[in-house]
């Protein structure tokens, strides 16, 4: 369970997130929603253990994300990520599953499945310099799973993927329920969001504004529809 | 141990796959491989002029490398993000900057260890001896690499490579002058003397790391020296790397 008690944040005096309590079950898949620079990459960033809030608690499985322990169970992907450019694909595999707790033996086998699992069987030989954004979504993807988290954590993870790809992630996601994972992902494709999410929570302006299951809050609209209005009528 | 191992692996990787080591790699050969002919035209003195060239020659171009490529090790981890892939791992922050001291300090080792087989070489075909005391020299020198490795590490935690690169050769300069300003002081005393001091005592005295002269002019070197000096060079890194690793810690990513 994730399990996030009235965290603030602030950046050079400005408030990022302001007492943002979330409750995510384990086994579910959790979309976070909100317009660009509500404080949803702030929020990750701190449920990784990347950063700290400056007030409030997060506990991922009863534990500070902060604490190495923990983070062996969490996997994340970054926006936009960026890997090393001096490596290969099954090299950054390797290395990240190394620097995770290791319940896996690093065998080439067992990276090139990975690397199948995200669609980029053909490239784990080639330097990520020449990946493609597309190829560098996936693989980011990959370094989150490869270790086998129980905790996922997905920042903007269908962006810049062709529709193939999306669905492929989609497809991924989904397997990635059926295993029992948490899966915590920001996204502005809200009609992806819609298929998978079992709950979102919407943020704007570093304040949750919703948390719940999709249906109830889009009632009869889409969730597009739903999400522009609670935006609107939030900043009126 | 185990991830600061790792990590060095990968920064050891990151060092020797840079196509710019190799440029600079090369420069440094065919510098030290020109001793050869500046030593041939010496007037009897070639010996002399290879060591002293030679010595030279490694430490400069092994200070270039460390200095440039230690200045945007960790700045480019925070500028590319490529550290949110490490740090959402199981590894620590200290863990981090452990290891990719270690993984520059072992990729400068072993360009030291390049261009010092091309010396020895030369020198054992000009001198028909090994230069142990060459060797001696060569080593104390990579104890001041690797303070400029943690140095650069420190600065590039919270400054760009240009603003980092230039604070290592200010303090390249002062390290080296310190002894050189301190007795000038001492002769003269006065107020001033307590200001340097307190410079003296908080800057690298660079010269404990210099045997070159020693070994030109074939002086006495002295075992406790070297001994203290190591000690010196690693304590002085122990603090400059817990200072880079406070450092990264306040920083927000």
């Amino acid at each position: 369970m994730i399990r996030v008690e009235k965290i603030s944040k602030s950046f050079y005096g400005q408030k990022i997130v302001s007492n943002l309590t979330l409750s995510i079950k384990k086994g579910e898949v959790f979309g976070f929603l909100g317009p660009n620079g509500a404080g949803k990459t702030t929020t990750i960033k701190m449920l990784v253990g990347l950063n700290l809030p400056d007030s409030g608690s997060i506990l991922v499985d009863d534990n500070s994300p902060t604490q190495k322990n923990t983070r062996s169970k969490i996997g994340f992907m970054p926006e936009n990520p960026y890997f090393y450019d001096h490596l290969t694909g099954i090299e950054l595999l390797k290395f990240c599953n190394d620097l995770s707790v290791g319940k896996h033996k690093t065998d080439l086998k067992f990276l090139e499945s990975t690397l199948k699992q995200v669609g980029l069987e053909n490239a784990g030989r080639k330097m990520i310099r020449e990946y493609s954004k597309g190829m560098k979504q996936r693989l980011g993807l990959a370094q989150a799973i490869i270790h086998d988290p129980d905790y996922i954590f997905l920042d903007e993870p269908l962006d810049g993927l062709d529709p193939i790809g999306r669905l492929e992630i989609k497809e991924i996601v989904k397997v990635l329920k059926g295993r029992g994972k948490t899966v915590f992902f920001n996204s502005h494709i809200l009609s992806d969001v819609e298929e998978i999410c079992d709950e979102i929570g919407i943020i704007n302006n570093g304040r949750l504004m919703y948390m719940g299951e999709v249906d109830k809050f889009r009632g009869n609209k889409t969730l597009e529809e739903a999400f522009v209005e609670a935006i609107r009528k939030g900043e009126k | 141990m185990r991830n600061i191992a790792i990590i060095a692996k990968n920064t050891l990787k990151e060092v020797i796959r840079d196509k710019i080591l190799y440029s600079i790699l090369g420069f440094a050969l065919l510098f030290i491989l020109s001793t050869l002919f500046l030593g041939s035209i010496s007037l009897g003195e070639d010996l002399k002029v290879i060591r002293d060239l030679g010595l030279a020659g490694i430490y400069i171009f092994s200070l270039i490398i460390a200095i440039f490529m230690g200045t945007s090790l960790i700045y480019k981890e925070i500028d590319k993000r490529t550290l949110f892939i490490t740090l959402s791992k199981p590894v620590s922050r200290s863990e981090f900057i452990i290891g990719k001291f270690f993984g520059l300090f072992v990729g400068l080792i072993i360009t030291v260890l390049l261009m010092s087989i091309i010396y020895f070489l030369i020198v054992a075909f000009k001198g028909g001896v090994f230069d142990w005391r060459g060797l001696i020299s060569i080593s104390l020198s990579l104890i001041e690499i690797a303070i400029f490795i943690s140095l650069s590490i420190l600065f590039s935690t919270f400054s760009k490579p240009l603003a980092s690169t230039i604070y290592s050769v200010l303090i390249l300069y002062i390290g080296h002058s310190l002894n050189m300003v301190m007795s000038h002081f001492e002769k003269s005393g006065g107020i001033s003397l307590y200001a340097v001091k307190f410079v003296y005592y908080i800057f690298p005295n660079l010269e404990k790391f210099n045997l070159r002269n020693l070994v030109i002019y074939d002086a006495a070197i002295s075992g406790v020296e070297i001994t203290l000096s190591v000690l010196y060079g690693v304590i002085y890194c122990i603090v400059l790397l817990l200072l880079a690793i406070w450092s990264l810690r306040k920083q927000e990513l």
